[in-house]
């Protein structure tokens, strides 16, 4: 076989491959975005229609129309945001403490508090917060949403500080620094990318999440993928609204995802020590 | 500029000891090596004096004060690192003028200082650049700007030339000795290389699993080793070493060779065992004296090394360490598998006791 043949077999394989592997989460929002566009009456047709002859475009304006969707992206934006914030202000620092001090086993513990099923701190907190008069609020889903997000940011700020080399910091504390400063000054910028990693991931997480909406939510307070299950009704699932919803509340954390890849990939310690 | 005074200072991690009671005084402006093979202690020292260790026992002293526990950011003093530790994240005057930064200092001082600094290194056109732009001898010299600039009162070398290829690290030994002839800042360096130890200090410390073998000047540690170590550690090629005894006026080696003592016979040690050091430069061609088989011959333009087996010496793994190694400064038309006869210069030859390894 020719070399150049071979070498284009070699690229077609790896691209059935690679397309075998991501066809699952790639079909999956394909049909998603062929079923907001759709009408009803296309939705059951047999066999299935991808591509419809008329795209239904009142899909999306109901959302925005009929319920209050933008009360609800407020919502999952303040509680998200506020969430995030708050476990980069906590999760930073602390994965910074727990890596320099090599205190493996209070990661061990919140990684506990992580796989603790987030149900079993729902009924405490949900009479905690009845209690303080908070329900109604977002205040209760901010908190309890940092029981998800402040693990993943300390968790993967212990990665990366473990990571850094403890040169720059000696170099610091011998130039003069304190403690507290060779953290904001030295570790901290050189920490970036990892800091962007666990924000992105802590957005995700918080976004997402559907069970502490479910029931720590009233009507005002609803998060979005609490909105989009109230969707569904007795009387009947209207697919198209639906899917066209789903893809919204999808949509800004998979721009955030790709907006900030190229900051996860950038390494900025390249340079600091030998190499390079 | 400051005097540093290391006093019985130990350190232990658990039951392990690293360093064991090691005493060194070094001189307002002094340029002190400290030279080992990996493992022995010398670098662990280094980070003592600069605080970045926790001292077992002794003490360590800058300026007649005890800094035993003075955090690092109080002893006024900097480090160069072995991978250079520039901060990635900003630009070579702000990795430079960091220091001056967190003390506060005036604007206008901290350009003049990083000004001056960049100046003695030729980092001018360097300062808006990032560490990642440069190359290993430039991130070199930044390393080394960012400790002239704080004007500190001991500079600190942690094997500050073993990231750099062979070329550049013969030129920065001349920078940083050049350096140091201008600034006169109490310096301690610390290196595996002799050759290092060898070119710049004015005060060698040798050291070897946590004591110190020997301290002196190069050229005295070079012709007066006080033990086997030393000698065998400093001078490349290292130093032969023949092991036999001693009898009447000269030495007898284990083959039945006899050597020439030169009159300096330790008294009442005839017959005792010693081992013979004789440096590779200090043998000549004789009628009498070894007879070994050129092994290899090693010609590098300036001199000759040749690798010569001692007749009666097997080829062989195990006997590898029983070759002797020849330098001379002529050019040779020897061969391998020749036979030649070598005497050493007895004046310069030394005798060791083969038990404790000390000087005879």
């Amino acid at each position: 076989m020719s070399r150049p043949l071979r070498k284009l077999l070699d690229k077609a394989g790896m691209a059935v491959c690679v397309l075998l592997l991501v066809s699952p989460a790639l079909l999956f929002f394909l049909w998603m975005l062929s079923l907001s566009l759709k009408f009803e009456i296309d939705n059951g047709a047999y066999p299935p229609i991808l591509i419809p002859d008329r795209f239904a475009w009142k899909n999306y304006t109901t959302i925005f129309e009929g319920n209050s969707f933008l009360l609800y992206f407020w919502n999952s934006l303040i509680v998200t945001g506020a969430a995030t914030l708050f476990a980069l202000l906590v999760g930073v620092p602390a994965g910074y403490g727990i890596a320099r001090m090599r205190a493996h086993k209070s990661a061990v513990v919140i990684m506990i508090a992580r796989m603790t099923p987030g149900l079993s701190f729902l009924i405490p907190l949900f009479l905690l917060f009845q209690w303080l008069g908070l329900l109604g609020t977002l205040w209760p889903q901010i908190i309890i949403h940092l029981v998800v997000t402040v693990p993943i940011v300390i968790w993967i700020m212990i990665g990366y500080f473990e990571t850094t080399p403890m040169e720059l910091e000696e170099a610091a504390m011998v130039d003069g620094a304190t403690r507290w400063q060779i953290f904001a000054k030295v570790a901290l910028p050189i920490a970036k990318p990892g800091i962007v990693v666990a924000f992105i991931l802590s957005v995700i997480f918080s976004w997402n999440n559907f069970v502490f909406g479910i029931v720590l939510a009233s009507r005002e307070t609803r998060t979005l993928p609490v909105a989009v299950y109230n969707m569904l009704s007795f009387e009947q699932v209207s697919w198209g609204p639906l899917a066209a919803a789903a893809l919204v509340v999808t949509l800004p954390v998979l721009i955030l995802t790709v907006a900030a890849q190229r900051q996860i990939v950038a390494g900025l310690t390249a340079g600091a020590v030998k190499g390079g | 500029m400051a005097s540093v005074s290391i006093r019985n200072v130990r350190k232990s991690y658990g039951p392990v000891e690293i360093i064991k009671g090691v005493s060194i005084d070094i001189q307002d402006g002094e340029f002190v090596i400290l030279v080992g093979p990996s493992g022995c202690g010398k670098s662990t020292l280094l980070r003592m004096i600069a605080g970045l260790e926790e001292i077992s026992g002794g003490t360590v002293a800058i300026d007649d004060r005890v800094v035993n526990d003075v955090p690092p950011k109080d002893r006024d003093i900097a480090m160069v690192f072995q991978n250079y530790a520039l901060y990635p994240h900003m630009t070579i005057a702000d990795n430079m003028s960091f220091a001056l930064r967190l003390k506060n200092t005036a604007k206008s001082e901290i350009a003049a200082k990083v000004e001056r600094a960049a100046g003695i290194l030729g980092l001018g056109p360097l300062l808006g650049r990032f560490p990642r732009q440069l190359s290993g001898g430039q991130r070199q010299r930044v390393a080394m700007g960012r400790a002239i600039v704080r004007d500190p009162k001991v500079f600190l070398f942690d094997e500050p030339l073993s990231n750099l290829d062979a070329k550049l690290r013969v030129q920065m030994r001349t920078e940083i000795k050049e350096m140091h002839q201008r600034l006169k800042t109490t310096t301690v360096y610390v290196t595996h290389d002799q050759i290092e130890a060898m070119t710049m200090a004015d005060k060698i410390v040798v050291m070897h699993d946590g004591i110190i073998e020997q301290i002196g000047a190069p050229l005295d540690l070079y012709d007066n080793p006080a033990n086997m170590f030393v000698a065998g550690f400093i001078g490349s090629p290292a130093m032969n070493f023949i092991p036999g005894s001693i009898g009447g006026d000269g030495f007898t080696t284990e083959d039945g060779s006899r050597l020439p003592l030169g009159g300096r016979v330790p008294a009442a040690s005839d017959g005792r065992p010693a081992v013979y050091g004789v440096r590779p430069e200090h043998f000549r061609l004789a009628d009498e004296g070894l007879a070994a088989e050129v092994v290899v011959v090693e010609p590098t333009g300036s001199e000759t090394q040749m690798v010569l087996r001692p007749l009666g010496v097997k080829a062989g793994r195990e006997d590898r360490k029983r070759e002797l190694t020849w330098v001379l400064r002529e050019r040779t038309g020897a061969r391998p598998g020749e036979v030649v006869r070598i005497a050493p210069d007895p004046a310069l030859a030394h005798l060791f006791n083969p038990d404790t390894g000390l000087r005879l």
